[in-house]
């Protein structure tokens, strides 16, 4: 079944999917163990007998298994990058990173060794190493045999990758697109300049915590000596197959974005506008904002105060009104100062790929931390995200109930040719 | 570095339980330990399978099926991406070359409409190129008289480091029992320098690195602790030498004890440049942190020890690093001159300011760079 959304890039989703055979997915390591006998532990000793008998076994089935992992992947290269307007994936890490180099030549380098391992693992493959026990593996393993479960990889820019400190640091100045710019301060806003902006954003999405941990954690081993990882998000939301799903305020988080849900709707509300720089084209801006949520407090608010600060019914989503969640909003019979009314009010639309964070809990109240790491995509920032968050900075309900404590704009290049390597359009235009 | 070479043979021997069992095994991993063909062994295993990748994008190209083409292609780069490091690391010529014919293959499959001719030709250059691939000869050099002359220069040094250390140490607990305070801090700066340098040798010793080096937390009964750290405690903490004499006497002794297993030491190898790694580790783990010198705040003192100490294993095996990869051996220079650059920002007198001046990005600076420099030379490795 074909989890993406996008057109373009689907049919090269199923033909990259064929490769999937080399690695094994558990459930055929499992029938493998039973062809091999009963006497077979998979412990580390035994999968190298395993793994010979799946070579034999596995090139007999080879057709078959390629068949079953088809449902697997989500294609790297396309007219757009991938976990963008991708179905949502259930876990996510987000990272910032902060180059540590002066030196173009070197950026380049780490963006495209980037650009192969992004590839490489979304399409299920691993690193091998040379045949020396004395070295570290190159690849960190724990993602074998789980599949590719719609790991995707996105990159974006952040204001200070063009330019800091007055400085154009990587002469790419030029190429700096329109509405990259810092998130200027926001009334309510608590923020920690250590979960704040960054040079490079990559978010990494997955079906399988696991998975999508062993992708971001080979980026940021990739990395070393050429930039640091500035913060880094870990993120969950899971909802059943056609459902919206539900944040940990218990609403639902998501539901105008079957509004714009077709191809004309993501290129007026997703994808750059023209007048960007070319490397923009099917690109699109990321704005992220980690947002506590006070969950005792919460908790202990009455379902009618709760619903109060939304303008939505808490078990259906429907609009205060309105009987089901996709009923229209008639703005006049919500709270004046609920959060759906006011997001209406600035009659902006955004595409929302939130997640939800958990982070154990603050010792000094002993409240659990945890929130939501808020990211979505809009063509234009300027007009779709900022006024929202000034207006509920100073308005929203919500407030009581949330502090925002980080907040970035990253801009997503458009999709890669293969062949092709992250950001090598705006080094070469600069060239 | 009874530990470290107990820890490698044991790496061996497990090794070698996976081969037993595998009786069908493709790669060799019969003996991983020595024989440095085998990184050419595993290129070449690799190499024929991409052969074979390459005979049915061939073949697709051939038959015109556009659908095939993408198809192996795609599972030809999945498997070219999968190895090409390790093609770089060992035959970087000619890991160009096939990367000149690989890429513009999967870029071609991708297309609506591709170019088959473009496709056949490159194919065929890509054929010739991984031929090259297959019958390179590894230019390296025999390297073992090299590494051999390394350990050599290496063992001066632990012998020297060891020689500073007693007379150190003999300076320290002196003062320790004249009951001088202001001495004994100086001495115990500057014997920690040496002990850190060669603390894994030490650690080879068994109990001597513990009754020398233990922090309060390492010891099961607080009664038994010895070394270094009771004294910190006694003149930082509690501003006092009071009753310390007999640890003064105990840490003479055991120092002197070091002073002999070094001298009847014979270093291997393998555990010289694991060695040099845990220095690293050391400084990363519990001198970043602030918790080796829990009383004396010189953490950043016993920090630079064990990169001094690492680097001088790094110098001793350059001429066997430039034959094997020489771009690693001007990367890890590059690393120790930049940590050596952010570190001498926070030099005071002979030492460096108090760990708990240190500003939190200022460590986290130390601790990146320490990052980056350890990785590389984790790849030292790559000279067996």
């Amino acid at each position: 079944m074909k989890t993406d959304k996008g057109t373009a890039a689907n049919s090269e989703a199923e033909q990259s999917n064929e490769n999937s055979e080399k690695g094994l997915t558990r459930r055929e390591l499992l029938k493998l163990s039973a062809v091999a006998g009963a006497g077979i532990a998979i412990g580390a000793s035994g999968l190298g007998t395993i793994l010979n008998v799946a070579d034999k076994v596995e090139k007999k089935a080879a057709k078959s298994s390629a068949a079953s992992l088809k449902e697997e992947g989500i294609a790297f290269y396309g007219k757009q990058q991938a976990g963008i307007i991708t179905a949502q994936q259930t876990y996510c890490y987000i990272a910032s990173f902060d180059l540590k180099t002066e030196n173009r030549a070197e950026v380049i380098e780490l963006l495209k060794t980037w650009t192969k391992f992004a590839d490489l693992t979304t399409s299920g493959g691993t690193l091998k190493s040379l045949d020396n026990d004395l070295l570290p593996p190159n690849d960190t393993g724990e993602a074998a045999d789980l599949g590719i479960a719609n790991l995707t990889i996105t990159v974006g820019y952040g204001s200070t990758f063009f330019e800091k400190d007055g400085k154009d640091r990587f002469s790419i100045k030029a190429k700096r697109p329109k509405y990259l710019e810092k998130i200027p301060h926001m009334a309510h806003d608590s923020l920690a300049e250590k979960y704040c902006e960054g040079d490079i954003c990559i978010q990494v999405c997955a079906n399988d915590q696991q998975v999508a941990f062993h992708a971001i954690r080979n980026m940021i081993r990739l990395s070393s000596g050429t930039a640091t990882v500035k913060w880094l998000e870990e993120g969950f939301l899971r909802a059943p197959a056609d459902k919206t799903p539900r944040n940990l305020f218990g609403f639902k988080d998501g539901t105008a974005n079957r509004e714009h849900e077709t191809e004309e709707g993501y290129s007026k509300i997703v994808w750059a506008e023209n007048g960007e720089p070319e490397w923009m084209k099917h690109g699109s801006y990321l704005g992220y904002r980690k947002i506590r949520m006070l969950l005792e407090i919460w908790d202990r608010s009455s379902l009618f105060d709760q619903e109060e600060t939304f303008g939505r019914k808490k078990q259906s989503g429907a609009p205060y009104g309105k009987k089901h969640e996709f009923d229209a909003v008639d703005v006049s019979k919500l709270p004046a100062d609920s959060h759906v009314r006011l997001a209406k009010k600035t009659k902006q639309q955004m595409h929302r790929r939130a997640y939800s964070y958990t982070s154990g809990m603050d010792n000094q109240t002993g409240t659990l931390d945890a929130g939501l790491l808020f990211i979505c995509f809009t063509s234009n920032p300027a007009v779709q995200f900022l006024p929202m968050l000034r207006i509920m900075g100073k308005m929203d309900k919500l407030n009581e109930y949330t502090i925002p404590i980080g907040s970035a704009l990253f801009a997503c290049q458009g999709g890669l040719r293969p062949g092709e390597f992250f950001g090598q359009k705006i080094f070469e235009e600069t060239a | 570095m009874k530990k470290l070479y107990a820890l490698l043979l044991s790496a061996v021997a497990a090794a070698s339980l996976v081969a037993c069992s595998s009786t069908t095994g493709t790669t060799s991993s019969s003996n991983k330990e020595t024989d440095k063909n085998d990184k050419a062994t595993t290129i070449k295993t690799e190499v024929k399978e991409m052969e074979k990748e390459l005979q049915a994008v061939e073949a697709a190209v051939k038959s015109e099926d556009k659908k095939a083409l993408t198809d192996k292609a795609a599972a030809m780069h999945k498997h070219w991406l999968e190895f090409e490091n390790n093609v770089r690391d060992v035959y970087p010529l000619l890991y160009t070359n096939v990367e000149k014919y690989e890429t513009p293959i999967f870029y071609e499959s991708k297309n609506d409409a591709p170019d088959f001719s473009a496709a056949a030709d490159n194919a065929q250059a890509l054929k010739e190129a991984l031929k090259d691939l297959e019958n390179a000869k590894e230019t390296k050099e025999k390297t073992s008289e090299v590494i051999e002359q390394a350990v050599k220069n290496y063992q001066e040094y632990v012998a020297d480091q060891a020689g500073l250390l007693v007379d150190s140490t003999k300076a320290f607990t002196e003062a320790v029992k004249a009951n001088d305070i202001e001495k004994s801090k100086e001495y115990y700066a500057e014997s920690r320098v040496y002990y850190e340098r060669i603390e894994p040798i030490a650690e080879s010793f068994g109990e001597l690195d513990p009754k020398i080096d233990a922090r309060v937390n390492d010891v099961e009964d607080k009664s038994q602790w010895t070394g270094f750290h009771v004294i910190e405690q006694a003149i930082w903490e509690k501003n006092s030498l009071e009753g310390m004499d007999k640890y003064a006497d105990q840490l003479m002794t055991d120092v002197l004890a070091l002073q002999t297993e070094v001298a009847k030491l014979t270093l291997e190898p393998k555990p010289m440049v694991a060695g040099a790694m845990e220095l690293l580790n050391e400084a990363a783990t519990t001198k970043i942190t602030g918790e080796e010198e829990a009383y004396s705040h010189i953490d950043i003192v016993d920090l630079n020890a064990n990169v001094e100490g690492s680097k001088v294993v790094y110098q001793a095996i350059i001429p066997a690093l430039n034959e094997n990869d020489a771009k690693l051996a001007d990367d890890i220079d590059d690393a120790f001159n930049k940590m050596e650059e952010i570190l001498a920002k926070y030099k005071k007198g002979n030492g460096f300011i108090a760990y708990t001046d240190l500003k939190e990005q200022q460590i986290r600076e130390i601790s990146d760079q320490l990052s980056h420099l350890s990785e590389l030379m984790s790849q030292t490795g790559k000279i067996f």
